[in-house]
């Protein structure tokens, strides 16, 4: 009786011997997202991390990156430099080969030092590119978001002196309370009086103003014609909004963060423009289709919101093709440096990065304004190109 | 300078409906109701859901938006504050913390962190007014002023000539010999909530149709804590010089200083009058040193 349960399972040993060993999963590319999914400021830096995790979703529906699966760990530093730090620790100690930034600027320096420190890639995805992307760059350093300081006041100044005809225009500036966006308008405020123009000095907001109307207030007695604002939007409109009660009928031109489209369709006035480095979704592109579809039920956020994320996430795809397998962090960042990315029409033209430059090559605008004859949202003069150098 | 003193008026409206809502929690339970910024941003959101809710009705979403406000003053006090009787008062005043804390979270989740514009839905506009002198407000800016006043006189008439307002000051004024003459006081605490949360959401009823509707507007709450410690946490009527005087430093510190000082203005304000009269300026002190 014991002999043949004896020959049974060396039989049955031999065969599972035998039989291929069960297929294991091939293993991921780690990728670590410090972003302000909640948080006063997330209404800014949420849709990104939304847009990243519907567009690499179907990445890996469909079968990964050469034959990898994409892995994102997402943290939400809430927009704390605090929270920023500890997560990109929890990145860089791990096996993370890429973190992505979707926050506000005060957390740039400390996840920017971790990265530094390990040597770890560190792309912007989600708020306003930091110098160290622009040429020349550092090494570790990527940038794909749509707007970039110094870049955006030279775009927005000469669309302000193509406007006006030769005549010598009165141009005011609205800052937020933030070193960068008080920077970004010092910076605006000296460019204009080299391009002949008169500057009145940049009035700064704070963030949490109960009323803007003073400041619009300051801004109308000094007799601006344009006024440039380059701040959160909260402050941008804000103080448009102020201008607009108190009478003002001068030009307003602001960066159009994602919120622009809703505010120019809700403003109905030809005088609020909007410059910004994304096609309005109102354009119907192809692209704003597909993302718009992918979207849906994904997200708490209209679709157009996810224009910046999903340029962001194609940079990164394309960045983790050219990389192959097995990727490095060294190897992803050299691969990220010669990326040319198609944006599809999200962009006027390719994200083409080099060793020098981490931010692109060419970058484009569009200014958009309210066409009230059209009773739409219309682009005055189509894409304009900058070169990076 | 027309435009300074209209500007002034907005912002002191403002700050008075807030500042109002601690006086009365206060008044009535010596409680410091640290969610009343919150109060502020929950009325601007039920604006905002009964002008979706009923579209182009601005007669139907203002009075619910206001009426689910008070309400909200009295759920709060029945589950918050009543199990609280008997503790210390700063454990109450940290259940409040904790209440603005969730009712943030619970907007952010129900309403997503986007800013809104109940206006749209309400099919109202907001056109500029030009007044003499060569100044201009918002067709709500007038509203703010004209709501903030309502709501002052009918609260001095309520207290002084009602019978239920009568019981209110009693209780917050003299408790025990109030509680000897039969006053009920979870009613009285109760309608002191209501009114507070009242107050709150008219603020944010007509702040968000004026400006923006957002999660964070909370951050005005703490200026008008300011305002109600300037001018004396029990008096009601401190409130309205207190608010003038911390607007008009903000808006002057804007026009004719330094802008950033506005953000810090009214808690100098309150630094100063700290110093120099801690009860502040309609404020007992006979309070002060009991608290």
């Amino acid at each position: 009786m014991r002999r043949p349960v004896l020959i049974a399972a060396l039989g049955v040993l031999t065969l599972a011997g035998a039989l291929p060993a069960p297929a294991q999963a091939p293993e991921p590319y780690r990728i670590g997202m410090t972003a302000a999914i909640t948080g006063r400021f997330s209404a800014g830096y949420a849709p990104t991390y939304e847009a990243y995790r519907a567009y690499f979703k179907r990445v890996n529906d469909a079968g990964g990156i050469n034959g990898h699966p994409i892995e994102i760990t997402y943290e939400d530093d809430r927009g704390e430099p605090q929270r920023a730090a500890a997560a990109a620790k929890k990145f860089t100690e791990g096996p993370f080969i890429l973190m992505i930034n979707a926050s506000i600027s005060p957390t740039y320096k400390p996840v920017m030092t971790e990265a530094e420190t390990v040597k770890v890639p560190l792309l912007f995805g989600g708020g306003v590119c930091p110098r160290e992307a622009f040429p020349p760059a550092h090494p570790l350093i990527f940038c794909s978001t749509s707007y970039g300081s110094k870049w955006d006041s030279r775009m927005a100044l000469n669309f302000i002196k193509s406007q006006s005809a030769g005549r010598k225009v009165k141009v005011g500036f609205a800052a937020q309370d933030i070193p960068l966006s008080r920077i970004e308008l010092e910076f605006a405020e000296q460019l204009a009086k080299e391009l002949g123009m008169d500057a009145i000095p940049v009035v700064v907001v704070p963030g949490a103003a109960s009323d803007f109307t003073p400041f619009a207030q300051n801004l109308k007695d000094a007799g601006a014609d344009w006024v440039f604002s380059w701040a959160p939007w909260g402050v941008e409109i804000g103080v448009f909004e102020a201008l607009h009660r108190i009478g003002w009928k001068g030009n307003y031109i602001l960066y159009g963060h994602q919120q622009a489209q809703d505010e120019l369709t809700r403003l109905k006035t030809p005088n609020l423009h909007a410059l910004t480095g994304n096609a309005m979704f109102t354009e119907n592109l192809p692209i704003h289709a597909e993302i718009t579809s992918l979207v849906k039920g994904q997200t708490n956020h209209p679709p157009h919101y996810m224009a910046e994320g999903w340029t962001s996430a194609m940079v990164l795809d394309a960045g983790l093709r050219k990389c192959g397998w097995p990727c490095s962090r060294e190897k992803l960042a050299q691969a990220l440096a010669a990326v040319n990315v198609d944006t599809k029409g999200l962009r006027g033209g390719p994200i083409e990065m080099t060793a020098e430059n981490h931010y692109r090559r060419e970058t484009y605008y569009k200014i958009y304004r309210w066409d009230t004859d059209k009773s739409a949202i219309v682009s005055v003069g189509g894409w304009q190109k900058l070169d990076i150098k | 300078m027309v435009q300074t003193l209209a500007t002034t008026l907005v912002v002191a409206s403002l700050y008075a409906l807030l500042g109002a809502g601690y006086v009365l929690v206060y008044r009535a339970s010596r409680v410091l109701n640290l969610a009343q910024g919150d109060l502020l941003t929950l009325g601007g959101y039920f604006l905002f859901a009964a002008a979706a809710a009923f579209p182009g009705a601005p007669a139907v979403s203002l009075p619910l938006a206001a009426a689910l406000s008070a309400l909200t003053g009295v759920l709060v006090y029945l589950v918050l504050m009543r199990p609280m009787a008997g503790h210390p008062v700063f454990a109450a005043v940290l259940v409040t913390v904790t209440l603005g804390i969730l009712l943030r979270a619970a907007i952010v989740f129900v309403f997503t962190d986007r800013t809104r514009h109940p206006l749209q839905n309400l099919a109202l506009t907001n056109p500029p007014r030009p007044l003499p002198g060569g100044a201009v407000v918002s067709t709500f800016d007038l509203v703010m002023i004209a709501t903030a006043t309502l709501l002052f006189v009918a609260l001095f008439l309520f207290l002084r000539l009602s019978p239920l307002g009568i019981q209110m000051r009693a209780a917050g004024e003299r408790s025990l010999l109030a509680s000897q003459r039969g006053i009920n006081f979870h009613g009285v605490f109760a309608l002191a909530w209501a009114l507070a949360a009242f107050a709150g959401g008219l603020a944010g009823i007509v702040y968000s149709s004026n400006v923006r509707l957002e999660p964070s507007l909370d951050v005005l709450g703490l200026r008008a804590f300011a305002v109600a410690l300037v001018g004396g946490l029990d008096s009601l009527a401190g409130v309205i010089p207190a608010a003038i005087l911390v607007a008009a430093i903000e808006v002057l510190s804007i026009r004719y200083g330094n802008p950033l000082l506005s953000d810090v203005s009214p808690f100098l304000c309150l630094l100063v009058m700290l110093l120099i009269r801690p009860w502040g300026l309609f404020g007992t002190k006979e309070e002060l040193e009991r608290v």
